[in-house]
């Protein structure tokens, strides 16, 4: 990475440094309660202790201070501090910036608050019982942006939305089907964790808000912010360093609105840093249970397919509604399948609200459908690999949203992830005949196979600006978030590729949107494929540009001029050339800007979900090796070998990263990780001690990524996230292949296994 | 409350005076502006906060400040003279053994440590040792390649 001396010194710049003359300590106090009526807040005694700056508390917003407060990515349900009702334990109620962190903490203790509980719910199924409590009521109001991919219901429900996937005649499939599975899956909360928590500094002074932020989403913050504080664009500042680490947790407004009015209300900048028991109270994957019923015939053929999905959005909807059609139009898997009904909904609760989290609703679709691909193979009594082998999706094949696919590589992704676990078919339990006669061991060891489609954002929308300065060294001007993956570095070597310009010569901004160009968000996968795009055409407007004034200079036509070897020469006439930084000089224009936007179109049908759900649509699978303790029930993966289709790998070692850290991500979330709730909604393993995440010792001894590419081909596929979804069922298939239990709730504790193992011996 | 305590920082020894209640990261971030170590967790269970306190990794988000007084604290910016690398540091470069680097540090002082107690470790002998540092973004195999091409170079390097 080109920023590769600064992050082993120490010395990169996160959010969490950042620092500002008279900076105060912002903190949060937060509901105890899930759900409940706020009677009364009195912040006076806090307002009243020396060395407070602000309070911040629902009396500094309505129609007497004329700021609605109210905000949110899909719905405006969300509100800078309750206002009404707290919703969930952990609910922002009030706020305090004070000189320093003990300061602030003995002023919300001195906050006092009243409230009257009333019944909550948690559980999806349980909160769209008719007569169940309302998380919101009335209905919130939805964002307009969203009126074309989410569609609006009535009030008087916990339902907050609703995806229909309608192709073909599922009712005929299943009659002309000979059999047909119904089995149902669950997937548990869990959290990102990325290791640097969620930072927000603020500064607002003269009509102008500057936000310092840990986000993947500048400019979706910017105009946020705008709207929330009643500013132009031009007048919101929104800065970011590199993450340490996001995963989709850094994308919705978090901590800005809060850290923006308390630093406006003291006049002084403020930053908030959150705890990590504060981190698990923020945002987190979404708990899903998902109802799928596939109809197949004798030989193995896909027929129909129809599933009932549930995503619980939490307490306020976030981005949960898009996740919910994300994973939505993605359940039928990547196979032919005639016949498919899919209804995905997200479900308000009186829990930490759920948003984006690698992979974005897909992993609990691939979960499920890649479980229950492995248990209908056994019904059938066929090897796995060649059931789903027969059910590929191919070249021009149309999917269930009805768009026709190209560059369609799952065959030999298949193979990939099955030759390098050495799968046969006897490594499928029920057709290892001698399995029964063979001395065992407490150990048993056991492979699995998974495969996963996913979209990437589409539309969206990415622009680049290249500023060519007097030396001929180019600024790289773009707002795409550095999380870790890599992004300024493969930027800066498209961008070096397209102009022919050393790497040591670019440097690649970081966002700031007073500054850098328009970029919809760092998430989806879609950096590479997109801001490499618009890169790619900013480079093509340069050139123009290059040739043009070269023409002009040398006095020669522009199409008798070349570029070569970051020179603009006229043809056959190698001394009668210019320097890119000669040009740029004597174009009397002191820098030369490129300009290039990229941006992509589709959308789906909000009653049929037809139409085009992406623009080309990510592919992978994963093959893996487990050994099962049946004395413990203790899991232990062997091997995992990610297999992803890349377009064209621009930066093989951090595809490479990219890949492994998808595996090992969902290797967490298949054995241990989960956010464990008490009766009364309140969250029981808040810390890194209670909540594991996959360490040295978890990981497998081997694992064998490979990034398969188009020779053909120049298109780039983003890898981010392809490999998390399919891990969870992987290792799932493996565990049943090697002691005959099948889980069908995440994570598989150790805890799980034995039961089960108890259960069948008894 | 504070108190003056005598703290040696990365070479420095100095008269110091600390909140009785703060914690070690807490005075090296504030007061030093070491930034290189990071709170993740808070217990001390994620190793971000890791300095080497006469040499040995250490989590200095649950020390208290004044409970390092004496000892040889050592934070990532005190591993290598400016525009110098560690073998160690070279290593992690050259394997790309990072994605968001806000474990970095951690790792490469648990590394000295580890390398420092044993110049020849095996892979499980790394695993095991750096147990207690996490990356969530995964970089794990890269940071084992690391390290037993930065014991190889550092052996290279003493014989």
């Amino acid at each position: 990475m080109l920023d590769a001396e600064e992050r082993v010194t120490g010395r990169i710049n996160y959010t969490l440094n950042v620092e500002l003359p008279a900076m105060l300590v912002g903190k949060i106090l937060r509901s105890p309660f899930p759900h409940a009526r706020i009677v009364r807040v009195d912040a006076g005694r806090a307002e009243r202790l020396s060395g407070v700056g602000a309070v911040l508390t629902r009396d500094d917003f309505g129609a007497r201070t004329g700021c609605s407060g109210r905000y949110g990515r899909v719905f405006r349900d969300q509100t800078v501090v309750a206002f009404d009702k707290v919703r969930f334990v952990g609910d922002p109620v009030a706020a305090v910036a004070a000189l320093d962190e003990d300061t602030a903490a003995e002023a919300l203790s001195l906050i006092e608050v009243d409230y009257d509980e009333l019944p909550a719910v948690f559980d999806e199924a349980e909160a769209l019982k008719p007569g169940a409590s309302l998380v919101h009521d009335p209905r919130p109001e939805q964002q307009p942006m969203f009126s074309k991919i989410i569609e609006d219901l009535p009030g008087g429900s916990n339902l907050c939305s609703h995806f229909k996937l309608r192709r073909g005649d599922v009712e005929e499939g299943f009659r002309t089907s000979d059999f047909v599975f119904e089995d149902v899956f669950r997937s548990p909360a869990a959290q990102h964790v990325p290791l640097e928590p969620h930072v927000t500094a603020a500064h607002y002074a003269r009509e102008k808000l500057t936000v310092w932020t840990s986000t993947q989403m500048p400019h979706a913050i910017r105009a946020q912010m705008a709207e929330l504080f009643n500013l132009p664009l031009a007048r919101v500042r929104v800065i970011v360093e590199t993450l340490g680490g996001g995963f989709g947790s850094k994308g919705s407004l978090r901590l800005e609105p809060i850290t923006a009015f308390l630093a406006m209300k003291a006049r002084q900048p403020v930053k908030i840093v959150l705890s990590r028991e504060e981190e698990f109270v923020t945002v987190c994957k979404h708990p899903a249970t998902v109802r799928i019923k596939t109809g197949v015939m004798k030989d193995g053929a896909l027929v129909a397919r129809q599933v009932s999905a549930d995503f619980n959005t939490g307490a306020y909807s976030d981005i949960g509604p898009v996740v919910a059609r994300n994973g939505g139009s993605a359940m039928s898997g990547p196979y032919r399948i005639p016949h498919v009904r899919i209804d995905s909904r997200a479900v308000w609760t009186n829990v930490v609200p759920a948003g984006a989290l690698r992979g974005f609703g897909v992993p609990q679709a691939v979960w499920a459908y890649e479980s229950q691909m492995d248990m209908i193979a056994e019904r059938l009594g066929l090897d796995p690999l060649e059931f789903r082998r027969k059910n590929l999706l191919r070249e021009h094949d149309v999917f269930a949203t009805g768009e026709e696919l190209a560059d369609i590589h799952f065959k030999e992704l298949l193979d990939q992830a099955a030759s390098s676990i050495n799968w046969s078919s006897s490594d499928a339990c029920w057709l290892n005949s001698e399995r029964a006669n063979q001395k065992r061991s407490a150990l048993r060891r056991g492979k699995g196979l998974a495969m996963v489609i996913k979209a990437t954002i589409t539309p969206s929308t990415s622009a680049a600006a290249l500023k060519l300065n007097e030396d001929g060294s180019l600024n790289v001007l773009i707002s795409s978030v550095e999380c870790g993956q890599g992004a300024k570095t493969v930027l800066a070597q498209i961008a070096s590729h397209e102009m022919q310009i050393p790497l040591n010569h670019i440097a690649v901004s970081d966002p700031d949107t007073d500054l850098t160009p328009y970029d919809q968000q760092t998430s989806s996968s879609r950096t590479t494929y997109s801001m490499g795009s618009a890169i790619t055409r900013a480079a093509g407007d340069l050139k123009r540009q290059l040739l043009d004034n070269a023409a002009e200079i040398l006095e020669a036509s522009p199409n008798d001029l070349v570029i070569e070897n970051a020179r603009v020469a006229v043809r056959g006439s190698a001394q009668r050339s210019l320097g890119y930084g000669e040009i740029a000089r004597l174009s009397n224009q002191g820098n030369l800007i490129g300009r290039g936007a990229f941006s992509t179109r589709g959308g789906l049908d909000l009653q049929t979900g037809q139409g085009i759900g992406s623009v080309h649509w990510h592919q992978g699978a994963i093959g893996c090796e487990v050994e099962v303790d049946t004395e413990t029930g203790k899991i232990k993966v062997l091997r995992l070998s990610p297999s992803v289709f890349a377009g064209h790998v621009v930066n093989r070692r951090l595809c490479e990263l990219q890949l492994e850290g998808c595996a090992i991500f969902g290797l967490g979330q298949a054995l241990f990780e989960e956010m464990i709730y008490g009766d009364h909604g309140q969250l029981l393993n808040v810390n890194l001690s209670d909540y594991n995440i996959p360490s040295f010792d978890d990981i497998p001894a081997e694992i064998c990524a490979a990034a398969l590419e188009n020779a053909s081909s120049e298109d780039l596929h983003g890898i981010g996230e392809t490999l998390l979804p399919p891990v969870m069922a992987a290792i799932g298939n493996a565990v049943y292949n090697a002691v005959g239990v099948r889980l069908r709730d995440l994570p598989f504790t150790a805890e799980k296994v034995l039961r089960e193992l108890g259960a069948r011996a008894a | 409350m504070k108190q003056i305590i005598r703290l040696k920082v990365n070479g420095s020894d100095e008269e110091i005076a600390v909140h009785t209640h703060h914690t070690l990261l807490e005075v090296l971030r504030t007061e030093y502006k070491f930034f290189g170590a990071r709170e993740g967790c808070g217990i001390g269970m994620c190793g971000a906060c890791t300095v080497l306190l006469d040499d040995k990794p250490t989590s200095s988000c649950i020390l208290l400040a004044a409970l390092a007084e004496g000892k040889q604290i050592t934070t990532i910016e005190g591993l290598s003279e400016p525009g110098k690398l560690h073998p160690i540091q070279q290593a992690f470069i050259d394997h790309n053994a990072f994605q968001c680097s806000y474990c970095t540090p951690g790792f490469i002082l648990s590394t000295k440590s580890l390398l420092a107690e044993n110049p020849t470790p095996t892979v499980e002998e790394i695993r095991s040792y750096l147990a207690g540092n996490l990356c969530r973004c995964g970089s794990y195999y890269k940071i084992q390649a690391a390290v037993l091409d930065a014991a190889a170079r550092m052996r290279g390097k003493t014989a």
